[in-house]
């Protein structure tokens, strides 16, 4: 049987970019690669990385030489998929339409594959900027006009599209090639403004769901958010649990005698430093020997270290900024309890990141990884006092330290990317059917 | 006509390592020795020496008519003495001519009068003895840290033997009056109240450099005329040493605008006297009440430059709660650690003032935000307490 083709739309990639689902595209990659043949389209690569086992197209990297060359190899299927499809292919486009390019009726002539002054721009736009700049709205655009055009050059058989970034992309390329889409949510605008969170962004995110043919949420958790605050059917929400890429644990002595409880993430609302500050005050006050650490930046920033101030907590609650990855581990080397009290987590890789380090966590229900760190200890987000008490329990107690950091173990050996490719693989297999 | 009493600020502070997480427990430096070395050098070329050059030719040139005080933090003696021990000399020298007075101060430069009497006392002496062995001089007028002041240090200073003490002559004090008098604070019996002439000093440490000023380019006759038009017995000009060839550039005429006042004010026919021969020569006019802490530090004239936020209010808390246990171990290294870590630039530099006072804070700040410099501050302030407990332990002291 011949592989299937995949077609992966995506936005962040590493090493570009090391946000979650950068590093989530990357994973599930790596691992379908074995499965299907593969091609991942996203905005920006580095001209640098070559991934071995799957394509990795940056539209940063792409030469109208390319694209001439690529069509020239493709030129007939393009071209009889392209006669079918109704020109709607531009329908943002801001040269009055007259640039509209590619599309014909009929074959050109040759090596006749007019890229318009517009695709050009489209492409330049991706060479520089910032990926999630003021302009954000207008590269969605440009990049779903741009892959809807590179998709005619290529055969596959499914449309995999990462976040509502490329999730018109992938409507635009369900359009014009007739193929089953699949929509993968790896974060929502549910998650990062609240449950009233109305907008373009989250218009895109339920049409992108609507249109496709399957939604693969992170969790059940998130699936859950995308019935009930989306409108989704659930019959379409097929959950699929990240993997983790195992790590090089080790283990370091602290430098210091006191017990090290870690939050480690973006300083954003969503990910509850104002809990974990809460939290800590609870701690510290019944144990003062204990460091609380933040690692990461973001808006909130600033007011957590003044509130940490003001509750006069400074010399135990540390903030170390923005760490690269040799550092977050020296920081998980030596961590006691691994504390993530998001306000709303889809998934939250870094707990099973801490859970390979040997460290137990505790965890907001409201995130996807307590569907897969079943032993961990578990809180609401708002019930700090629960929170404190788990923490507590966990730097006191040597034996549930134990227990808890035991079964995290057992969790994750069944937390693989490879696991997760199966699952997304025999979704694509009963699409296809 | 009024006399003239001139006054300037010497300090260096310790500025710190960009003191991460990661160091806790592991790094026992905390001071950045390469950029304090490089800051008092660049210091010293543009400014201690050739101002002190130049003032002890103008104290020779005219006589000993010429007369002026300094008050030199012992953070920047240390330093001198560390670094520069060439930059040292020249301000004994200087110091030696007779004419130029030293004023006491808090060795550390601190805010300690506002947390800790016991912290002050010790301070305070230990700033005298450095004094007495590095200038063989023992002064009889005190200025707390930054013009810090109120009727209890004014009253504290009478029983610790001054003569006068130093504040910032602030209209909601004066009332109206004029700071060209020495006044006497409310309980004491003896000691006097020099305040320093806020315009007048301020046009010779910040406006003469500034071109959008009416009256730039200020020339030495012009303002020697300004001090003679003066009312009172004496025009107290206290400014920073720095904003001679520091704050204010060579190029912005300052040395030679120095150079020519001497005599521009002698030719007015006015004299110049230091502050004990004030104290001497005049008496108090006037009871001058401070219930409020005063500074001569920002528009608000107070404690907000140091203590106006909630980094600044917990990290210079923190410091000061440390004092019993550490003074308890009695390790010199602990204790003089420490109390460096009590000099109030470490706190000025947390300040998140914005306007004009912001962007003096942002200008002395070797840090790249106040976040930063609370971040490193308390990571230090951690270590510090590790040592402590370690030194506690070793000398089975109870913890």
């Amino acid at each position: 049987m011949n592989r299937l083709r995949v077609l992966k739309l995506g936005w962040e990639f590493p090493p570009l970019i090391n946000g979650g689902l950068g590093i989530a595209c990357l994973g599930l990659s790596r691992a379908l690669a074995k499965l299907v043949d593969l091609t991942v389209l996203v905005p920006r690569s580095s001209p640098e990385t070559d991934f071995k086992d799957f394509d990795l197209r940056g539209l940063n990297q792409l030469t109208l030489e390319k694209l001439k060359a690529a069509e020239g190899r493709y030129q007939y299927e393009s071209f009889a998929q392209v006669r079918n499809v109704p020109v709607f292919l531009d329908p943002y486009a801001d040269d009055g339409g007259g640039g509209i390019s590619a599309i014909h009726s009929e074959p050109p002539a040759d090596d006749e594959i007019a890229f318009s002054a517009t695709t050009i721009k489209q492409l330049e736009a991706f060479k520089a900027g910032e990926l999630y700049g003021p302009d954000l709205g207008g590269k969605v655009i440009d990049f779903s006009k741009v892959a809807a055009k590179l998709a005619m050059q290529e055969p596959f058989d499914v449309i995999h599209a990462h976040d509502w970034m490329t999730f018109l992309a992938g409507v635009e390329v369900k359009k014009a090639t007739r193929k089953p889409l699949v929509v993968h949510v790896h974060a929502l605008q549910y998650d990062r403004a609240g449950s009233t969170a109305r907008g373009w962004i989250y218009d895109l995110e339920k049409y992108g769901m609507e249109e496709a043919d399957c939604v693969i949420p992170v969790s059940r958790y998130t699936g859950d958010i995308i019935t009930t605050h989306y409108g989704m059917n659930p019959k379409k929400i097929r959950p699929v649990h990240n993997g983790a890429d195992p790590v090089e644990a080790f283990a370091t002595k602290k430098k210091f005698p006191e017990k090290l409880v870690l939050f480690l993430g973006r300083l954003t609302s969503q990910k509850g430093p104002d809990f974990f500050l809460e939290t800590a005050a609870r701690v510290i006050a019944k144990n003062p020997h204990v460091r609380f650490v933040v690692a990461g930046t973001g808006e909130k920033l600033r007011p957590l270290i003044e509130s940490g101030a003001f509750r006069g907590l400074g010399a135990h609650f540390h903030f170390t900024g923005f760490l690269d990855k040799e550092k977050v581990n020296d920081l998980l080397s030596m961590t006691d309890v691994y504390c993530m009290p998001s306000v709303s987590e889809p998934f939250g890789l870094s707990a099973l990141e801490a859970a390979q380090f040997g460290i137990p966590a505790v965890i907001s229900k409201q995130s996807g990884v307590a569907e897969v760190l079943k032993g961990a200890l578990k809180a609401d987000y708002w019930d700090t006092e629960l929170m404190a008490n788990h923490i507590h329990d966990l730097l006191t107690d040597d034996h549930l330290h134990a227990r808890v950091a035991e079964q995290a173990r057992l969790d994750i050996t069944a937390a693989t990317w490879d696991a997760a490719a199966t699952k997304v693989m025999k979704i694509y297999e009963e699409l296809i059917r | 006509m009024p006399d003239v009493c001139l006054y300037f600020q010497v300090h260096q502070p310790n500025r710190l390592l960009s003191y991460d997480f990661f160091k806790i427990g592991e790094n026992a430096v905390y001071e950045d020795e390469a950029m304090n070395a490089e800051i008092l050098s660049k210091v010293a070329e543009k400014c201690y020496l050739p101002a002190n050059r130049m003032f002890q030719r103008l104290v020779e040139e005219n006589d000993g008519r010429f007369r002026m005080a300094l008050s030199i933090s012992g953070t920047v003696i240390e330093q001198m003495q560390r670094y520069r021990p060439d930059v040292l000399e020249s301000f004994q020298s200087l110091v030696a001519t007779g004419s130029v007075e030293l004023l006491a101060e808090t060795y550390y430069h601190s805010l300690a009068f506002v947390h800790s009497n016991k912290e002050f006392d010790r301070q305070v002496e230990m700033h005298l003895q450095k004094l007495e062995e590095v200038f063989h001089i023992r002064p009889r007028v005190f200025r707390n840290t930054e013009l810090i002041y109120n009727d209890a240090i004014a009253a504290k200073a009478e029983t610790m033997g001054f003569d006068g003490v130093m504040a910032e002559g602030v209209q909601w004090n004066l009332d109206g009056h004029s700071p060209n008098f020495l006044y006497r604070a409310p309980t004491t019996a003896r000691i006097k109240t020099l305040l320093r002439n806020i315009q007048l000093s301020d046009d010779l440490g910040f406006r003469f450099s500034d071109p959008a000023w009416p009256e730039y380019p200020l020339t030495a006759e012009k303002f020697a005329r300004w001090l003679a038009a003066c009312e009172g017995d004496v025009v107290n000009l206290f400014m920073d040493y720095e904003a001679i060839g520091e704050h204010q550039w060579a190029d912005t005429g300052i040395f030679k605008f120095w150079e020519a006042l001497p005599e521009a004010v002698d030719e007015a026919g006015l004299q110049w006297v230091t502050p004990s021969e004030a104290v001497e020569l005049y008496r108090a006019s006037r009871e001058y009440l401070s219930g409020s802490v005063t500074s001569w530090a920002d528009s608000e004239r107070d404690l907000s430059a140091w203590m106006g936020n909630v980094m600044q209010q917990e990290a210079i808390e923190k410091v000061h709660r440390l004092e019993a246990e550490i003074l308890a171990v009695n390790d010199p290294e602990l204790t003089a650690t420490w109390a460096k870590m009590q000099t109030s630039d470490h706190f000025y530099w947390m300040s998140t003032k914005g306007g004009t006072d912001g962007s003096v804070h942002t200008y002395f700040t070797p840090y790249p935000s106040p976040y930063d410099a609370y971040i490193y501050f308390m990571n230090v302030l951690a270590d510090l307490q590790i040592r402590l407990r370690r030194a506690q332990e070793q000398q089975g002291l109870s913890v």
